[in-house]
């Protein structure tokens, strides 16, 4: 029965998919963004007053939310269409009907890739959404509640057992969804709304990030560094990007690339550094950009990024950023515009300036023996933002990401594993008896079962081994696992421990890894 | 609830969790973003906050799952939208290598 159903389902999926070829275009000439609306979407988007179209004129999303819906249309209804012209499309369609910057605050994570981000939706939200998908795939759209509506109706249709799935049938689903969520997301998360025209209004040209950013990053596992990406405009809001830097450790991080901007902000770039694409997702306003810069191919090895514009003034990061007391250090201050003598405040004295320049200062700093353990802001000249730790004793140690899903792969299957990457953070006691964040510390990592039955099951044998100096977990091999109890896959539920020498002591600190199975579904937002 | 009555250790240990009220907790716990975390189980934690009660090898019984759309998110559903998934691994057990990522990438 079901077999028969199947291919019944084929026959009218091809059957849609010639329907769609027709409006295919003839040649493979580009088209631009309104032409593919016409040929193309036009074969099921009804057209409406004021040049509209059915469904797609009542949504504004991200440039990846328009990806994820295009490429929707494709796998479930057959639609036909060049990478050129979706590429066009995510283009336009980002561009008019776009989210401003502000409507992103706070769910940015979600493409940034930075997965092991713990959602705080409220309960309603994280119950009838959250629990397939993140919280954020929803909070970064904008519809109307008849728009919202449609997608309860898509999402039921589509995966009918949802309804038998925990957390649904404990209750009405549907009812809810309908009567009680539609209403919520429409209010919430409104097609219509002044920040968006505003924007639309004010957003700057791309000529505005043409040139030379002073940039400063971190990347768990290896650490922080910094460089200058220089920016050249290579055509409508694309651009030719090129990054020049160097890790503390002094290994360089150089690469070649190109960037579009989307929404007058939506930085996406693609570099490579060192035979490696990576992937740029970065907001991009004024003279600063900030966001995440992660290999494509796996998105778990990424590294926070800001940057500023040179030509502008400002202080993005003193590396590294904590001292202690009694010590001589040399530390690095990373911006654009820097000129003077930097302040680091009370009970730090500035030795010497080793190197001076706009972009970046290297001084050797010296703390008191009895300066105050905690946070002193740093100044050069009238630019602040950063501060330097302070410290005299580690009294914490914290493992980050605290709790993180790593996952097996490879094996032979096509989806990569997923490794965890984490930082040994220290934190000290300040004066007040506060705790403050002192910084990232080199550790010596290892792994244990989190619980008995982790233990029972030998998950430390078994999923994944972890780099004791560097803090990279790399997980065992997908597959069923015949060495296991019922050949269970090596999934595992780990204490990731982090051990930080402090003059002699050592101090650890602990967080949670589950190391499950891969997915196959992977959209850009998960 | 009372009319069940657990006879596997997976189903004992459900019971005693529900028992201690400690579903809830680990269930908040376990959402991280784009995790499923329904819980019977979820696709990448337990009811439990771990491993060990999941469906395991999810090998040996995973269209039993991706039919009926269980984790919809994560494994490409073949009831309504990609019914040929696994035509190229139809045990599998045997044949989950052949089995693609679904997202249609730049070629």
């Amino acid at each position: 029965m079901k077999r028969k159903l199947r291919s019944g389902l084929s026959v009218s999926l091809l059957a849609v998919a010639a329907c769609m070829a027709l409006h295919a275009p003839d040649s493979l000439a580009a088209r631009d963004a309104q032409t593919i609306l016409k040929e193309t979407c036009q074969g099921c988007h009804t057209p409406e007053a004021d040049n509209a179209l059915s469904r797609i004129s009542h949504q504004r999303k991200t440039p990846e939310g328009w990806l994820m819906s295009i490429a929707r249309m494709q796998t479930m209804h057959g639609l036909q269409i060049s990478d050129d012209d979706r590429r066009t499309l995510v283009k336009y369609l980002a561009d008019t009907q776009g989210l401003a910057p502000s409507e992103t605050d706070g769910v940015r994570y979600a493409l940034e890739r930075r997965l092991n981000t713990v959602e705080k939706f409220d309960d309603q939200t994280s119950q009838m959404c959250g629990r397939c998908h993140s919280g954020a795939r929803v909070a970064l759209q904008r519809r109307p509640a008849r728009e919202w509506e449609h997608l309860v109706n898509f999402h039921l249709g589509q995966w009918p057992s949802l309804e038998y799935q925990a957390l649904s049938r404990d209750r009405d689903w549907f009812d809810l969804a309908r009567k009680d969520m539609v209403p919520l997301l429409a209010k919430r998360y409104p097609l219509d709304n002044p920040a968006w025209k505003k924007w639309l209004g004010n957003a700057p040209k791309a000529e505005a990030f043409v040139g030379d950013w002073s940039f400063s990053g971190h990347l768990p596992g290896k650490g922080e560094l910094a460089g200058v990406m220089s920016v050249v405009a290579d055509g409508d809001d694309t651009f030719k990007v090129g990054v020049k830097g160097q890790y503390a450790d002094g290994s360089p991080f150089n690469g070649d690339g190109s960037a579009i901007l989307y929404t007058g902000y939506e930085w996406r770039g693609n570099v490579t550094i060192d035979g490696v694409t990576m992937r740029q997702v970065f907001a991009a306003q004024g003279n600063a950009m900030q966001g995440r810069m992660f290999e494509a191919e796996h998105d778990e090895r990424g590294l926070d990024f800001v940057a500023a514009k040179q030509g502008s003034s400002r202080l993005l990061a003193v590396q590294p950023g904590y001292l202690k007391a009694g010590a001589e250090t040399e530390v690095t201050l990373i911006g654009s515009g820097l000129s003077g003598k930097p302040n680091f405040g009370k009970g730090v004295e500035v030795v010497e300036v080793v190197e001076q320049g706009a972009d970046r200062i290297k001084v050797k700093l010296k703390a008191a023996a009895n300066a105050q353990p905690g946070l002193r802001n740093v100044t050069v000249g009238t630019l602040k933002g950063p501060t330097l730790a302070v410290y005299s004793k580690i009294a914490e140690v914290k493992v980050v990401p605290e709790f993180s899903v790593a996952r097996i792969g490879g094996g032979g299957g096509s989806t990569p594993k997923v490794q965890g990457r984490f930082d040994a953070e220290a934190w000290g006691k300040g004066a007040d008896g506060k705790p403050y964040r002192i910084g990232v510390f080199p550790a010596q990592w290892s792994v244990a079962a989190f619980d008995d039955r982790a233990k029972e099951d030998e998950d430390v044998k078994f999923a994944g081994t972890m780099q004791a100096d560097s803090g990279v977990f790399t997980p065992g091999d997908a597959g069923p696992n015949p060495q296991r109890k019922m050949s269970t896959n090596n999934a595992g539920n780990l204490k990731v421990i982090a051990a930080v020498d402090d003059a002699g002591k050592s101090l650890t600190g602990e967080g949670h890894m589950i190391v499950t199975v891969q997915r196959w579904n992977n959209p850009p937002i998960p | 609830m009372k009319h069940l009555k657990a006879i596997n250790n997976k189903a004992l240990k459900l019971d005693e969790a529900a028992a201690e009220n400690r579903i809830e907790e680990v269930v908040a716990m376990s959402s991280v973003a784009g995790c499923a975390s329904t819980t019977d189980p979820g696709w990448e934690i337990d009811a439990f906050g771990g491993v060990s009660s999941l469906c395991q090898p999810m090998e040996a019984d995973l269209y039993g799952c991706s039919d009926p759309c269980w984790w919809p998110a994560q494994v490409p559903d073949m009831m309504s939208t990609y019914p040929d998934w696994n035509k190229d691994a139809q045990a599998s057990n045997d044949n989950w290598r052949n089995l693609g990522t679904v997202f249609p990438k730049d070629k």
